[in-house]
């Protein structure tokens, strides 16, 4: 097995990759996809492989510059013989071409990338990018290219690592691009009218049962793809049921409470929990609910990828203060969803009738809960999920 | 009814104005200029740009004819000075030519340098300047000048999927869309495939400018056309 240095993503296909694989990254346009390649040729070389990238989009030069950013030296390593590059840029865009192999005619890629796969036996090839490989090429002829690449590579003992943004194709070109492969990562965006957050999930592996939920990374310059852990918000006005609901859906949690009038609990600071809920993991965070606590909601409201914002359903008077809050985590483009709580209390209105007082629009889900008996949580926290992730 | 904003283009927002239409560059939507070279496409584009900052509405910037030296020189002959709004951060400019030119500038926080070869990092920087204007103003401003550039660098399908995919995220976040491309630079065919990416088209032809909309239409088809010239503060349309 090799490594891929990514983090997470070896433990999710059993300790790394087998010698001679093909991997697909498989982008959703607006997801950084590059790093990945880039972070598992550094990771060979620094296990000992040798390695190539192909380039379609970028002059070596550039990449090499962009390398350096993430704190990695491939100038040094192909002084040494380590690495080279196979240049498909350069004479396309009028510059100076610069690698162990130059691609002058599209129909010289096939046969030069063959040669580069058998050069750095039991290494890794990297190609950037798949998609404009697609469009320089007849789409009839772009299977069996993946396809020679690939039975050559597992020949060599090489792995092949494609990096590919899934622009418009046609559906079924996707599925038999993505049927050329040993494994298949996707790359997707969490979105609320602007990508947010973006995360890795691993589609397929032949070698293994792959662990396949969601990853959420972002990428550091210098350091690389960072996995970490989303925020996960919850909001609402004063003693809607917060507390009790960062609760119900964490594993743990801590209250920062405080004793009003000495007689029921309020919080000052924020409860915090950690949630785990089939594979998915998140941190929990439930602001005060007073407004001399806006500060809070600001400074949490940066990082989270998703909000609940809970309502007291029999509270009416709370419903503008409420609004606001909704509004505010539309203006930092975080995906929310309304909780209607305390359905249980008498002259609590249905999540119809509130649609209607706070005059909201049909997209905003508003599901409804009693908190205190835990009815119906399970859904709310599945309908945010689902609403994050599709 | 479909929200506006002002295009700062005197006397284009009262030819555009009906009884359904507030007149103006449309938000939510994204708008091709087009036309033949050098008929003040770019300087549309730039005026647009600026009056926005200077009415606090962000901008989104993606320059891939000229870099930033020559992007700010240029509207500097019209009096437009971006300087103070690189500074304060109103402007988020994605370049695409600097690097071609082997000049390796830093990038910022509101400036970022991409190759006009590498759609997919270009995508990926539209994603996160999208982010950053959204965050300012819902309204924000999204220009591109100009698409002839990338179908130069890139295959011509490509490029439609790409503009598309930039027309699809715009259009999500509810930014005011525009584009120029310079009539005759692809092959008719790219050329016909482009336009209909688009539900609203500008074409200048360096004395008529028309106005082609799927949603504001007039039975009189001269109803959305008019003169223009250019001067020193810029564009100005007759009507
Ligand atoms: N009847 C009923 N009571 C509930 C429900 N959910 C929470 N409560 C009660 O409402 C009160 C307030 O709950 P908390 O969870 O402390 O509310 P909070 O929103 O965190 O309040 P602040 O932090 O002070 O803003 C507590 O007494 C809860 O037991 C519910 O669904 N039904
Ligand atoms: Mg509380």
């Amino acid at each position: 097995m090799k490594k891929t240095h990514i983090p997470k993503l070896d433990d999710f296909l059993g300790g790394g990759v087998p010698k001679g694989s093909s991997l697909l990254f498989s982008a959703v346009p607006g997801v950084e996809c590059e790093a990945f390649g880039y972070q598992i040729l550094n990771g060979f070389m620094e296990d000992g492989n040798k390695g190539f990238i192909f380039t379609n989009v970028a002059e070596p030069s550039n990449i090499t510059y962009e390398f350096s950013r993430y704190g990695w030296d491939l100038e040094t390593r192909i002084k040494q013989g380590e690495a080279f590059f196979i240049d498909g840029a350069s004479s396309f865009i009028g510059m100076p071409p610069d690698g162990k192999y130059i691609i002058n005619n599209h129909e010289d890629v096939y046969e030069m990338v063959k040669k580069a796969i058998k050069d750095v036996e039991d290494g890794v090839g990297i190609i950037n990018n798949l998609s404009t490989l697609i469009d320089y090429n007849d789409p009839d002829e772009i299977i069996p290219l993946i396809k020679g690449w690939n039975e050559e590579a597992s020949k060599r003992g090489t792995v092949l690592v494609y990096l590919f943004t899934e622009w418009d194709y046609k559906p079924d070109l996707i599925e038999s691009i993505r049927e050329c492969f040993d494994c298949v990562v996707s790359l997707n965006s969490i979105e609320e009218r602007v990508i947010i957050g973006q995360g890795f999930m691993v589609t397929s592996a032949s070698w293994t049962k792959p662990q396949t939920h969601m990853v959420l990374f972002f990428i550091m310059q210098p350091g690389g793809v960072k996995i970490y852990i989303p925020k996960i918000l919850v909001t609402g006005p004063y003693n809607a049921g917060k507390s009790s609901f960062v609760k119900a859906i964490s594993q743990k949690s801590v209250s920062v409470d405080r004793m009003a009038l000495e007689k029921f609990p309020t919080t000052i600071a924020m409860d915090i929990g950690h949630l785990d809920h089939g594979g998915f993991v998140a941190d929990i965070f439930g602001t005060p609910g007073q407004e001399r606590f806006d500060l809070m909601l600001d400074i949490l409201a940066k990082e989270a990828v998703g909000a609940f914002i809970l309502i007291d359903s029999s509270a009416p008077q709370t419903f503008a203060r409420a609004k606001e809050m909704i509004n505010k985590t539309h203006s930092e483009a975080i995906p929310n969803i309304i909780v209607a709580n305390k359905q249980d209390l008498e002259g609590a209105l249905s999540p119809e009738q509130i649609r209607q007082k706070m005059n909201l629009n049909d997209k905003i889900p508003i599901l409804p809960t009693v908190v205190t008996a835990k009815t119906d949580v399970k859904q709310a926290l599945d309908t945010l999920l689902k609403h994050l992730y599709g | 009814m479909i929200k506006t904003t002002k295009s700062g283009i005197p006397g284009f927002d009262e030819l555009t104005s009906t009884d359904e239409f507030p007149g103006g560059i449309p938000l939510s939507r994204t708008t091709l200029i087009y036309g033949p070279p050098k008929t003040g496409k770019t300087i549309f584009a730039n005026q647009f740009t600026y009056d926005g900052l200077e009415n606090k509405l962000p901008c989104l910037y993606i320059t891939a004819d000229q870099g930033i030296k020559q992007l700010t020189m240029s509207m500097m002959e019209f009096n437009w000075f971006l300087q103070s709004y690189i500074e304060s951060g109103d402007i988020y400019i994605i370049d695409g030519i600097s690097q071609l030119g082997g000049v390796k500038l830093d990038d910022s926080v509101n400036y970022k340098t991409t190759t006009i070869g590498n759609p997919a990092e270009l995508m990926i920087k539209v994603g996160i300047g999208s982010r950053y204007v959204y965050r300012k103003c819902p309204d924000f401003r999204s220009v591109l000048d100009s698409t002839t550039t990338m179908f130069a660098f890139n295959p011509e399908q490509m490029v439609l999927r790409v503009l598309n995919a930039y027309i699809r995220r715009n259009n999500e976040a509810g930014g005011a869309g525009l584009m120029t491309y310079t009539e005759g630079s692809t092959t008719d065919k790219t050329e016909q495939q482009l336009l209909s990416l688009f539900d609203n088209l500008i074409r200048m032809d360096g004395d008529t400018i028309t106005i082609k909309s799927e949603y504001n239409q007039s039975e009189n088809p001269d109803n959305f056309k008019s003169v223009y010239s250019i001067g020193e503060k810029g564009i100005v349309v007759d009507h």
